[in-house]
């Protein structure tokens, strides 16, 4: 009898979860919430890589941590309630148990981002996994020459981690700039009043030097992208975030195809010069 | 080596409680019809002929299949009268899910755990057409060309000449020897074979003998125009079948059945076809129109799964086109786009 051996998988499986316990619940605006959860283990990811995040019985769906990489024993999540799993996620409170897996894709190659000026452009939830580059880059800022922050908003109320820019201001090396797209009645704002890209006029930086990481909604990354081009930065130097349907996280599912380039394992992050030529990629 | 028709039938019902062991028999609805059952002595099974109606890997990678946790333990099986069709096939999911960095873990134990014994095509249907892609209705094993399967049966007289594609065809082969006899070919018979091998090839030209073979499948990328393939898509009507029987289509959902603290994933096939593949939260999509999803199919099993794996995503069974309720013919559709 020819001998065929049941594979151990209990090491193999990538679809394995590890439990995260939900320490607290942030309100960020009316639609985003931060979680901080506790996962089983330490977790170590890079900043630029993303997990897949289980809320038992409901679902999955991919999200890249808000939390400073140097951080393993607690990750910040923050979460935009926009569509079924993320409308159950809106539902968790502190106690409650979620899962998670990965990390998966590549992170940011900070090597090539020190010694130089970074600009981080980012619209509505979009700050999110920029603020974990943020902390990141924070932690180790003396290797970076400056970092300028353009974030955007629709309206005031929308604007996530309010409380958290008067820490980031207090380093002579980080200049905010921001924006808001309206200011409806009853809300204060004394910045200013525009779509992201016309924050990009006041940057100071040599833009034929520096690198551009940019993330938010597609409409945002596609005027966003033209508008640093526009400004100068090189397309080699310009690192977008691509929002694509991420059910497996290693390339197998093919939801996340951009023509030959898998968004989940070649990304999320792609320089503008690797996928300008690809179809529908700002959709 | 040679082991007669009856001899070939005494090991399956010997080896029977040893090994899960499918085969294919004509379906009781249409006899045209084939389709793999579990090895049965009361009925006449066809291990020649043509392909199945549904691809190998129904059996390999599963409709919907839980994949966490997994189950390890899975039967022993032979699957016998598998055609090239499914051969090639097989080598596209081999290079998409076992991979160094990646190992789909169902699919490898089923994978590892099944024999594939394969079988020359002795007829065909009007929807075959591995001629087109220069694939021969048989395995044929090259320096370029690994075939993956253990032993392949070529049918000669009222024997088989079985050949060796693996080592664990080699472990089967000894296990059949315990109950055949065997004998080396004679020369007369590899004429013969030869002599089949030449006719079914001339048969599946003469089939296909309004398509021409060279075709250009930069074309499918390079064609953007929106007139051109909402006409070749005009009678679609999104049921995703072409997707599912196809033999190399491995896309997948993760549907979440975790219990309390207990995770349970399982995984269930998706078609790119379909207007929620790959829309995202908040409804944006990148194929949002019938005709980009449609062009999709042609682009991935032409240029992506080439780019990818250096293998074509399409093996010329023919599948998608029996299936298709709208008569959409894959072949007339590479065909229109080389004439634009």
């Amino acid at each position: 009898m020819p001998k065929v051996d049941a594979l151990d998988l209990t090491n193999l499986n990538p679809y394995d979860v590890l439990k995260a316990d939900v320490l607290d619940v942030i309100t960020e605006s009316p639609t985003i919430k931060t979680f901080r959860i506790k996962p089983e283990k330490p977790f170590e990811f890079v900043t630029g890589q993303f997990v897949e995040l289980t809320v038992p019985g409901i679902g999955e769906a991919p999200f890249t941590p808000s939390s400073s990489h140097y951080e393993k024993e607690e990750m910040d999540i923050t979460i935009m309630k926009v569509g079924f799993v993320t409308e159950a996620v809106h539902r968790v409170k502190r106690g409650d148990v979620l899962g998670i897996r990965g990390p998966y894709g590549k992170g940011y190659p900070l090597d090539k981002f020190k010694g130089k000026d970074v600009l981080i452009l980012g619209g509505g939830v979009g700050l999110a996994p920029l603020r974990c580059l943020l902390l990141t880059l924070i932690h180790d800022i003396d290797d970076y020459k400056s970092i300028t922050i353009c974030f955007g908003a629709r309206t005031p109320e929308d604007l996530i981690y309010k409380n958290q820019f008067d820490d980031w201001r207090k380093y002579d090396k980080i200049h905010i700039l921001r924006s808001v797209d309206m200011i409806p009645e009853g809300q204060k704002w004394d910045e200013k009043v525009g779509v992201v890209t016309v924050l990009l006029d006041d940057i100071k930086i040599n833009t034929k030097d520096a690198v551009a990481v940019a993330c938010g909604p597609p409409i945002m990354m596609k005027f966003g992208t033209f508008a640093l081009v526009d400004k100068g930065f090189k397309d080699e130097n310009i690192y977008l975030s691509m929002e694509k349907k991420m059910y497996c996280g290693f390339g197998q599912c093919r939801h996340c195809v951009i023509g030959k380039y898998y968004a989940c394992k070649d990304g999320p992050v792609f320089t503008y010069d690797v996928i300008k030529d690809e179809e529908k990629i700002w959709e | 080596m040679i082991v007669s028709n009856s001899d070939i039938l005494k090991f399956f019902e010997n080896v029977k409680n040893d090994f899960d062991i499918f085969i294919p028999y004509a379906s009781e609805l249409d006899e045209d019809n084939l389709s793999y059952k579990k090895f049965s002595n009361n009925k006449e099974f066809i291990i020649n002929k043509y392909r199945t109606i549904d691809p190998v890997k129904t059996l390999l990678y599963l409709p919907s299949e839980r994949v966490l946790p997994v189950n390890p333990k899975v039967p022993k099986r032979i699957i016998v009268g598998v055609k090239n069709c499914d051969l090639r096939a097989l080598e596209v999911l081999d290079a998409a899910l076992l991979k160094d960095n990646f190992v789909e873990p169902n699919y490898k134990v089923w994978r590892d755990n099944t024999y594939i014994i394969s079988a020359d095509c002795t007829e065909a249907l009007s929807t075959c057409h591995c001629v087109l892609l220069d694939f021969p209705p048989y395995p044929e094993k090259t320096e370029d060309v690994s075939c993956s399967y253990d032993l392949n049966l070529i049918k000669v007289d009222d024997n088989y000449l079985i050949t060796v594609g693996s080592k664990k065809g080699e472990e089967l082969l000894e296990l059949i020897k315990k109950y055949c006899s065997v004998r080396d070919a004679s020369p007369e018979e590899k004429n013969k074979i030869e002599a089949q091998h030449a006719e079914i090839r001339k048969k599946l030209a003469d089939i296909n003998s309004d398509f021409s073979p060279d075709r250009k499948y930069d074309v499918i990328s390079d064609n953007k125009d929106e007139a051109t393939w909402k006409e070749l898509s005009a009678e679609c009507v999104e049921c995703g079948g072409c997707t599912n029987i196809c033999p190399t289509c491995y896309c997948i959902i993760l549907n979440d059945e975790s219990e309390k603290d207990c995770f349970k994933k399982v995984r269930t096939w998706d078609s790119c076809q379909l207007s929620g593949y790959a829309r995202v939260a908040g409804g944006d999509s990148p194929r949002a129109k019938l005709w980009e999803r449609f062009r999709n199919r042609y682009q991935c099993k032409f240029n992506i799964m080439e780019q990818n794996f250096s293998k074509s995503g399409c093996t010329g069974c023919g599948r998608c086109i029996s299936t298709c309720p709208a008569g959409i013919d894959l072949r007339e559709v590479i065909q229109s786009l080389q004439e634009v």
